[in-house]
């Protein structure tokens, strides 16, 4: 016998149905908005590291390791820059800097030693000055005269009296090494030729002297 | 009817505690992101990142061109000290004078690109499978080494030590003969590399001077050839 559904339970009935109603709209609606904003959120970020990995600075790399101070690298101040006749005792062996002849010497391959008073001029003018000592191997040598090759403001020359095998020297700075092959030769190099620490940028290396000590 | 209850819906919602936790914390973190994305974007494409790389064409023509260029004007500043020959010495000095203020030009530019007159990438290397086709007689190619960096005295165009040697222990019409020949073999590369510069650097400065360039020593070559000619032609075996 089927009962008859009183009104009131209907309009209950019905009240419940419509607050279900609203509840399931209300859960739809909420993981609606969740969703939409967590969508949101992880788009944005996507598309950041999309950025930063497409527009990444490689050369900001590149210069920091141009710029980054080269190990053992030792740097002089205050080094007097006039011009004297003659021979003058320099503090560094073989100089950095300090007074030197009117003549610089010119940039290139010598294979016999300089004059200290010419060759520090040619620092003055942005040169890096490989030495080595007399006795360092033949192999050795040619090694260093690559590493000078990419440049056209290096002096390459034997040294008497280095205190390591080989001494690269700037204005101001030098570094002294024990082997041609040894990796802070070309960051020396690439720093200092022509560097920040030049005194005289844009003077030349040629049109001085190609004279070697008698 | 149907559009006003799901109105009613989102408003309903925003009464609820976590969901305005949830909202309030995504805009605040998408209004984080856009501003990261806007400053990325704003370093990448806006005018001051917009310099030229160690390795791009502008940086290795700077470089390159410039150690071309103070050959050049010491070929020059010999010449101007072994002849008394005035045209020689007017084209010796129109050379000598504005490749030393084109050099400068380049090492000021490297300078205000923050890198420097130091080498990371080879001697010529921005010139490798360039199509130099439309330069003069005298096809260069550069070569670059497999390892190292290669040798500025290499370059194309460069008189070597023995030439420059020989420049410099000659005199009178000698000398100019020599200058003459020399400078016209380094102004064929010189043209090259100025062309490709001109064609394929990325800055405006860099392409503007590179064609001044390519077309001036382009026209000097014709004044080279033919003061050469006037004096016998290119001495035999340097």
């Amino acid at each position: 016998m089927a009962q008859q559904p009183s009104p009131r339970r209907e309009r209950a009935a019905r009240a419940a149905e419509l607050r279900e109603q609203q509840q399931r709209r209300d859960r739809r609606q909420r993981r609606l908005v969740v969703g939409v904003t967590a969508g949101v959120v992880v788009a944005l970020a996507v598309a950041v590291t999309v950025v930063i990995t497409l527009t990444r600075d490689d050369r900001a790399a590149e210069q920091a390791a141009l710029a980054a101070p080269v190990d053992g690298v030792r740097t002089f101040e205050d080094l007097a820059r006039d011009h004297v006749a003659g021979e003058v005792d320099y503090a560094q062996t073989p100089p950095v800097g300090g007074e030197h002849d009117a003549v610089w010497q010119d940039c290139g391959v010598y294979d016999r030693p300089l004059v200290d008073e010419h060759a520090v001029h040619a620092l003055e003018h942005g040169a890096v000055w490989i030495t080595y000592d007399p006795s360092l191997p033949a192999e050795q040598v040619d090694e260093l005269v690559a590493a000078a090759e990419p440049y056209d403001y290096t002096l390459v020359s034997p040294y008497e009296g280095l205190p390591s095998p080989v001494v690269l020297s700037a204005w101001g700075v030098q570094l002294a090494v024990d082997d041609a092959a040894d990796e802070r030769v070309a960051p020396f190099l690439s720093q200092y030729v022509q560097g920040e620490q030049t005194p005289e940028p844009g003077a030349p290396c040629t049109g001085g002297t190609s004279a070697t000590a008698s | 009817m149907h559009r006003r209850h799901e109105r009613d819906g989102v408003l309903s919602v925003l009464a609820d505690r976590t969901t305005r936790v949830v909202l309030v914390a995504g805009g605040a973190l998408s209004a984080g992101l856009l501003l990261v994305l806007g400053v990325l974007l704003g370093l990448h494409w806006g005018p001051a990142r917009d310099v030229p790389a160690a390795g791009s064409v502008d940086a290795g023509f700077a470089l390159d061109m410039q150690a071309h260029h103070r050959q050049a004007v010491e070929m020059s500043s010999l010449v101007l000290d072994r002849t008394d020959d005035e045209a020689v010495r007017t084209l010796a000095r129109d050379i000598q004078l504005t490749q030393q203020q084109q050099a400068g030009q380049m090492y000021g530019w490297l300078e205000q690109w923050g890198l420097g007159q130091g080498r990371t990438e080879p001697v010529m290397g921005w010139m490798v499978g360039a199509d130099v086709a439309g330069g003069v007689a005298g096809h260069h190619t550069a070569e670059v080494p497999a390892d190292g960096l290669g040798s500025v005295a290499a370059m194309p165009g460069m008189a070597s030590d023995a030439q420059m040697a020989a420049l410099a222990a000659a005199d009178g019409e000698g000398a100019e003969r020599l200058y003459l020949q020399l400078m016209a073999t380094h102004h064929v590369a010189g043209v090259e590399m100025a062309q490709v510069a001109a064609a394929e650097a990325s800055d405006p400065q860099v392409r503007h001077l590179a064609g001044a360039m390519a077309r001036g020593q382009r026209s000097e070559l014709t004044v080279l050839r033919d003061l050469l000619a006037e004096r016998g032609g290119p001495v035999e075996g340097v």
